[in-house]
């Protein structure tokens, strides 16, 4: 086990392209790190080189200590689970997991067989250990995948987008799965992800990428409440984040449907008239009929007209179009088309409580935590409202939450 | 229904048609050659008398025996040869980037299709000067040279539908480059070398054009060259029958290999190596 650290990391092509650019990242002992970001934003072009399948232009790749950039990838002691699994489809599922073993030099058989052993039961693959993968479904071949990457000692797991073939219910599982693994071993886990869900539940950290820039690293809960801008916002949540354009108006600030003060912490920022962008979630609103009365204090209550309203069963969403600014829409067509998403018409998506009788078509009245609101400038969609003391808190709780665990793995 | 019915009869007459086509000479060339001494003009199919006399007569000629032990010998050095050697190109073709790869591949569709008969005459000559007329050796090179880009062709194409993840996952799990090839790369083209093996055996097998001019004695003539010159039982009597025998006899290796190694050629190892 060891921690991996990267200094400046680039990988440029021939054609000047920079897949990855510049990227610093240290990553603990023992802590599962998430690489997540749209297609394309060098996620797994850092995590090949990190193991070692593709070649570092610059910077330097630590692992456990030592400079690994001119090491093989044998040499490297890290063992990884492909996106297709990559299984030897002439062996059997006991001589899959066995191969990393049978290279190592000075084995004995029987040492072998009871490592194999221990790692099938672990991820129950005993009764399936003389079949070959062509006759084994998609989850038991993601798990034979696992099984060759647990069997050895090694510096670090590293996953690349393993769960994408599966379908939707098995990947819950195996999610599950892969959490309960890598606590229970406590080994360095890196994982590149796409989807969101497992970015958010798997990692102590979570680091987005967006084309080879490093955006925000941070726990799950530091991105989901204080992102550092607009993509890492609008990336991290689902249904994703709300952008409304936003003009101040001397101490206030003025929203399509509301109005609200001007946060302290921007009033020196910015200059009235100034067009900013405002970010609610989608559960930051509810249904005001529904809310007490303290809570109402709190907020901001307005009316507006619901499109189309989505019920189901746990929770209740509504649809409610409204007129964008322009240059703020131009902004958010950009956005949404680095995040992978169809350019969204101008709406907001509000989650209300399942118990809320609203009507399609007809006017409601609303209620917006603006406490919770951020504020983005528009061009550099800078985070003009993250609470740097909130957010090292939160990054202090999940250090001692990682130093507790590695604690008890020992 | 009555139509698809119809149609099935239609191929399966057709079919028959194809197998008759092609299984009557063979099998004549088998009656022929059981048939003893002036039974081949008994103008029937079928011998009177069933009769070894004449794969009797093909094993006790010394002229047979030396070819057969040439044809075998030879044959399986040049596939051998050519088999580890097309292994190792097809396999940096299909995996290196490296300047001139097309034209690699180019040349070598190019001597395939070449006429053999417009290189026997100057190799002929070469061979004289240089002392390899005559020899074992004398005939491998040539046959090497045509086997070669073909059994690069068939195993490049194998190579090529290996998932690169295969070796990259052999990589991390600790293998050197050498390991993964032989570990997991050549097992999974196991039936592209197989196929390979077989046309090149094949080829070398069946080929007369440089047996004849580049052979003058029993040393390096391989057995198409040597039923030329065979003989029947007395000077005056034509030697079809005894050639006939030594015809099925050669053929019988290439039967064997075929029926065993038929399911290796056709099998799709690489199923189940990545989602399907």
């Amino acid at each position: 086990m060891a921690g991996i650290e990267m200094r400046n990391i680039v990988k440029e092509y021939g054609d000047g392209f920079k897949a990855v650019n510049d990227i610093s990242l240290d990553i603990a002992d023992g802590e599962f790190m998430i690489l997540v970001g749209p297609s394309g934003c060098g996620k797994s072009t850092l995590l090949r080189m990190i193991v070692g399948l593709e070649d570092i232009t610059s910077g330097d790749m630590v692992i456990g200590g030592d400079r690994v950039n001119e090491k093989a990838p044998r040499d490297r002691n890290l063992s990884m689970v492909f996106q297709n699994y990559a299984l030897y489809p002439h062996l059997t599922v006991f001589e899959n997991i066995a191969f990393p073993l049978r290279l190592q030099k000075g084995l004995k058989e029987d040492e072998i067989q009871k490592r194999v052993r221990d790692a099938a039961s672990m991820l129950e693959l005993n009764e399936h250990l003389d079949r070959k993968p062509a006759n084994l479904s998609g989850g038991q071949r993601q798990r034979v995948a696992m099984g060759r990457a647990i069997v050895r000692q090694v510096n670090a797991f590293l996953f690349d987008e393993p769960l994408s073939n599966l379908d939707a219910k098995l990947r819950g599982q195996m999610r599950t799965e892969i959490s309960r693994m890598q606590r229970r071993l406590g080994t360095t886990t890196v994982y590149v992800t796409h989807d969101q869900t497992e970015a958010m539940t798997l990692g102590d950290r979570v680091a987005v990428l967006r084309r080879g820039l490093l955006q925000q690293v941070a726990s799950p809960r530091e991105l989901y409440e204080q992102p550092v801008n607009m993509f890492v916002a609008g990336f991290i949540g689902s249904p994703p984040m709300n952008f409304l354009p936003a003009v101040v108006s001397g101490q206030r600030l003025k929203l399509p449907f509301l109005e609200t003060d001007l946060p302290a912490v921007v009033a020196e920022k910015v200059t009235d008239g100034q067009l900013l962008v405002a970010g609610i979630r989608p559960e930051h609103f509810e249904d005001a009929r529904v809310l007490d009365a303290a809570k109402r204090e709190k907020g901001v209550v307005f009316r507006a007209q619901v499109d189309v309203t989505e019920w189901l069963g746990d929770s209740q969403y509504a649809y409610i179009p409204f007129e964008s600014n322009p240059e703020v829409a131009e902004q958010l067509a950009e956005l949404a088309a680095e995040l992978d998403s169809e350019a969204l018409r101008s709406q907001l998506i509000i989650s209300i409580d399942a118990m809320s009788r609203l009507r399609e078509n007809h006017e409601g009245e609303f209620w917006a935590d603006t406490r919770r609101m951020h504020l983005f400038e528009p061009r550099s969609g800078e985070n003009l409202t993250r609470d740097e003391a909130a957010a090292a808190d939160l990054a202090r709780l999940e250090q001692e939450e990682l130093a507790e665990r590695m604690e008890q793995a020992r | 229904m009555k139509a698809s019915r119809q149609v099935q009869i239609a191929w399966v007459v057709g079919a028959i048609l194809v197998i008759l086509y092609a299984i009557i000479p063979v099998f004549w060339i088998v009656s022929l050659s059981f048939k003893e001494g002036d039974d081949i003009t008994n103008k029937s199919f079928l011998p009177t008398v069933w009769s070894w006399a004449n794969y009797r007569t093909v094993f006790a000629s010394d002229l047979f025996t030396t070819a057969l032990r040439n044809s075998v010998g030879m044959a399986l050095i040049a596939t051998t040869i050519s088999v580890i050697l097309a292994t190792l190109a097809a396999y940096a073709i299909s995996r290196l980037e490296f300047p001139g790869k097309r034209l690699v591949l180019g040349v070598a569709l190019a001597i395939t299709v070449f006429p053999v008969i417009a290189i026997a005459t100057p190799l002929f000559n070469l061979w004289r000067n240089i002392g390899l007329y005559d020899t074992w050796l004398g005939l491998i090179i040539p046959y090497l040279s045509y086997s070669l880009p073909l059994a690069v062709y068939v195993l490049a194409a194998f190579f090529r539908e290996i998932p690169w993840e295969m070796e990259q996952a052999a990589q991390v799990d600790g293998a050197t480059a050498w390991q993964a090839f032989r570990r997991v790369i050549v097992p999974l083209a196991a039936p592209g070398v197989f196929t390979a093996a077989i046309l090149t055996f094949f080829a070398v097998w069946n080929d007369f054009v440089f047996g004849i001019t580049l052979t003058s004695s029993e040393a390096a003539r391989p057995v198409p060259a040597a039923l030329a010159f065979f003989q029947g039982a007395s000077q005056f009597s034509q030697p079809t029958a005894p050639i006939a025998a030594a015809a099925v006899v050669v053929t019988i290796p290439v039967v064997i290999l075929v029926l065993l190694f038929q399911r290796k050629i056709v099998a799709g190892l690489t199923s189940g190596a990545v989602k399907g």
